[in-house]
């Protein structure tokens, strides 16, 4: 397997080689995302606000004296493109990676980018497993898998005041990993877990799950699966007068849920990162994206302004371009003003704070509801 | 006992939808021998064939129920036409081929409907209107919706006129002739094929029946729905005796209940393991299902 990778990165050397020496009064910043695929329109989402992110640095003057210059490339979110892509842009001699969208494409251009010493920021890239291998130039500017089980408990418990709590998944692995987390946060909250059981995704009729589950008396019934089952339960949920209240992960805030359940979806309540436009300091973003491009930003377009903006700041305080001096100094970034909010990263470079926020279904739409501030109380997202 | 119910009216309500599409995979065997595969999908193009007349027909303010039941008689004749097409052009030819032949081509067709609806109307989730709403009665403390019942009556009729139909009329004669030795029936003078494909368009009609109930009931409907309710269905159809036609009807509801008292009662997760241990156990007992007779007397 060697030798044909030699071969097909040998042309590339020489072509960035060539490329690299006329370009170096800019500053070179990595975006790997998928630009092919079934994944495109997210990766085109996200390599969107690089560049939005890029144009507005550009325009204040630059960093160092020097242009932003985004150096997109596609790993298709596959683990072998996602090697390739990492190597041209260390080739490419970029200061900084900043993006990326499928944790499994993620991980092994970490490990490629770790080996050159080059410091990576995830913006979209979920999985635990990738700021949990003890690396230094990792960072992630949005929450992890294993952060939103916590949050979702502590939700139940201290804003819904729960007692008593079903928690239901479909056994694929984000689901069950996020319903393990749930589960075990609220047991150490003191909650009663009366049921945690999977469900088979695409057998439409969750009926009798549903009528035992309400027998168990819950207040909550937390689904951790996906949108499509989500809205068949708050349909059927309706249909046998549940009272328990129903929520979900973020992978259940999706329009088909209301599409499905109709009416009998009011009051479903998600456990979400902030999407753009239920983030405050995300209005102008908003606005300027859409004006640009012509659609809406996508769930991750602002956390990757932010990592392109952490990544611009953190070579303007190194006062170079030279990669371990970014990374040292992105350890440093304490407090960040992002659209996304206030980010620090702690020693593995994940947010200090990760930003979760819950949506309710209100009149057949999703509405922002109610966040955890600083201080550790519950106040309506605005 | 309030749960009791509960369970008996779930069960009864997805029982129906396998139950009938249970009756395409039995008749089609019954009469040419053939696992027809692609009968999931069939109920699954009823389905999106229902969704396309509403959805069109909704643009026009008709009163609801006339635009339902055109979207039911329509996806009905079309999905019963698209039944006597499969047989026409990839079965006919190779009725007299070896089954295994068939029985690949039946997996071809079904590959080729599921992929050519994915192309039509994409890969995620199309939505029937929300015409018919959670509205109910209680009844020994379960909450029971009008659309469960009529599910389950229109269910019931139509595996009852499929019944009289086979047992009095001309046609259902010729059939049960077929099944029991086509070359005999067409030295009678039966036209077999016009027969068999008569079989095909009822067996699809009755799988748009249930296509489009299934949308209307439980609103989302994509290119693989057809996948778990065909399997269902043709375990119903094994389980109640292949080629009999009570017994795809026996068989689907006691599936559908099954499902329910395992989910309900012991976990949703052993559903399948139950289903398949009572087919199994019923087949070691009675290896030709539960109604399932002497060859001679099908259908």
């Amino acid at each position: 397997m060697i030798k044909p990778i030699l071969y097909a990165a040998l042309p590339l050397l020489l072509a960035v080689g060539a490329a690299s020496a006329s370009a170096a009064d800019t500053i070179k910043i990595g975006v790997p995302v998928p630009l092919s695929g079934p994944y495109a329109a997210a990766g085109t989402d996200i390599l969107n606000a690089a560049k939005l992110a890029a144009d507005d640095i550009n325009a204040s003057g630059g960093v160092l004296g020097k242009k932003i210059d985004i150096m997109a490339e596609d790993d298709g979110c596959d683990a072998q493109m996602g090697v390739q892509a990492a190597q041209k842009m260390i080739d490419g001699g970029v200061a900084v990676v900043a993006g990326g969208y499928c944790s499994g494409a993620g991980l092994p251009e970490l490990i490629a980018l770790h080996r050159a010493g080059v410091p990576f920021i995830l913006d979209a890239q979920t999985n635990p497993k990738l700021t949990s291998m003890g690396f230094n130039n990792v960072f992630r500017t949005i929450g992890r898998d294993d952060e939103q089980g916590p949050f979702a408990a502590k939700f139940m418990s201290g804003y819904l005041h729960a007692k008593k709590v079903a928690v239901i998944n479909d056994n694929t692995v984000y689901s069950k990993g996020l319903a393990d987390n749930t589960v075990s946060a609220l047991k150490k909250d003191g909650v009663d877990v009366v049921y945690d059981d999977s469900v088979t995704p695409g057998q439409m009729d969750y009926s009798a799950v549903l009528s035992h589950v309400a027998s168990l008396d819950p207040q909550v019934i937390d689904y951790t699966g996906y949108f499509a089952e989500a809205g068949l339960m708050a349909k059927e949920a309706a249909a046998l007068h549940l009272k328990p209240q129903l929520m979900g992960g973020d992978a259940t805030q999706d329009p088909t849920l209301i599409k499905t359940a109709g009416a009998a979806a009011n009051g479903w309540i998600c456990t979400t990162a902030p999407l753009p436009q239920f983030l405050t300091g995300a209005k102008q973003f908003v606005t300027d994206f859409t004006k640009k491009y012509g659609t809406a930003p996508g769930p991750y377009s602002p956390y990757e302004y932010d990592a392109i903006e952490i990544a611009a700041k953190a070579v303007k305080d190194a006062g170079s371009t030279d990669p371990s001096k970014v990374i040292a100094s992105l350890h440093t970034i304490k407090d960040y003003k992002g659209l996304t909010g206030n980010i620090t990263f702690n020693s593995a470079g994940d947010r200090t704070v990760a930003v979760y926020i819950t949506v309710i279904v209100k009149d057949q739409a999703f509405a922002p509801y109610v966040k955890l501030n600083a201080a550790g109380q519950w106040v309506p997202v605005q | 006992m309030s749960e009791f119910i509960q369970l008996v009216i779930a069960g009864l309500t997805t029982g129906s939808f396998y139950a009938l599409v249970a009756l395409g995979y039995t008749m089609v065997y019954g009469i040419v021998r053939l696992i027809n595969f692609a009968h999931g999908d069939i109920f699954m193009v009823g389905a999106f064939l229902g969704w396309t007349v509403l959805t069109t027909l909704a643009a026009t303010h008709m009163p609801w129920g006339i635009g339902l039941l055109i979207a039911l008689i329509l996806s009905m004749i079309l999905t019963g036409g698209l039944g006597v097409a499969v047989e026409r052009f990839a079965y006919q030819p190779l009725l007299s081929a070896p089954p295994l032949s068939i029985l690949i081509t039946a997996l071809g067709v079904s590959l080729a409907l599921e992929n050519g609806v994915l192309l039509i109307f994409g890969p995620g989730f199309n939505t029937y209107p929300q015409l018919i709403g959670s509205a109910g009665f209680v009844l020994g403390g379960a909450h029971i919706t009008f659309i469960q019942v009529g599910i389950i009556i229109l269910s019931f009729l139509l595996m009852a006129g499929l019944y009289l139909f086979v047992h009095h009329t001309f046609i259902g004669t010729a059939m049960r002739a077929l099944a029991v030795d086509r070359d005999a029936a067409r030295l009678m003078g039966i036209n077999v094929e016009r027969v068999i494909q008569i079989t095909f368009f009822l067996g699809s009609s009755l799988a748009a029946v249930a296509g489009v109930m299934e949308g209307l009931y439980y609103t989302e409907i994509n290119f693989f729905m057809g996948f778990i309710v065909g399997l269902r269905a043709f375990t119903a159809a094994v389980l109640g005796g292949i080629g009999n036609i009570p017994g795809a009807m026996a068989g689907g509801l006691l599936i559908g209940l099954l499902e329910a008292f395992s989910a309900g009662y012991i976990s949703s997760r052993w559903t399948d393991v139950i289903v398949f241990l009572v087919l199994i156990g019923t087949l070691v007992v009675k290896p030709t299902g539960l109604f399932g007779e002497r060859v001679v007397e099908r259908m």
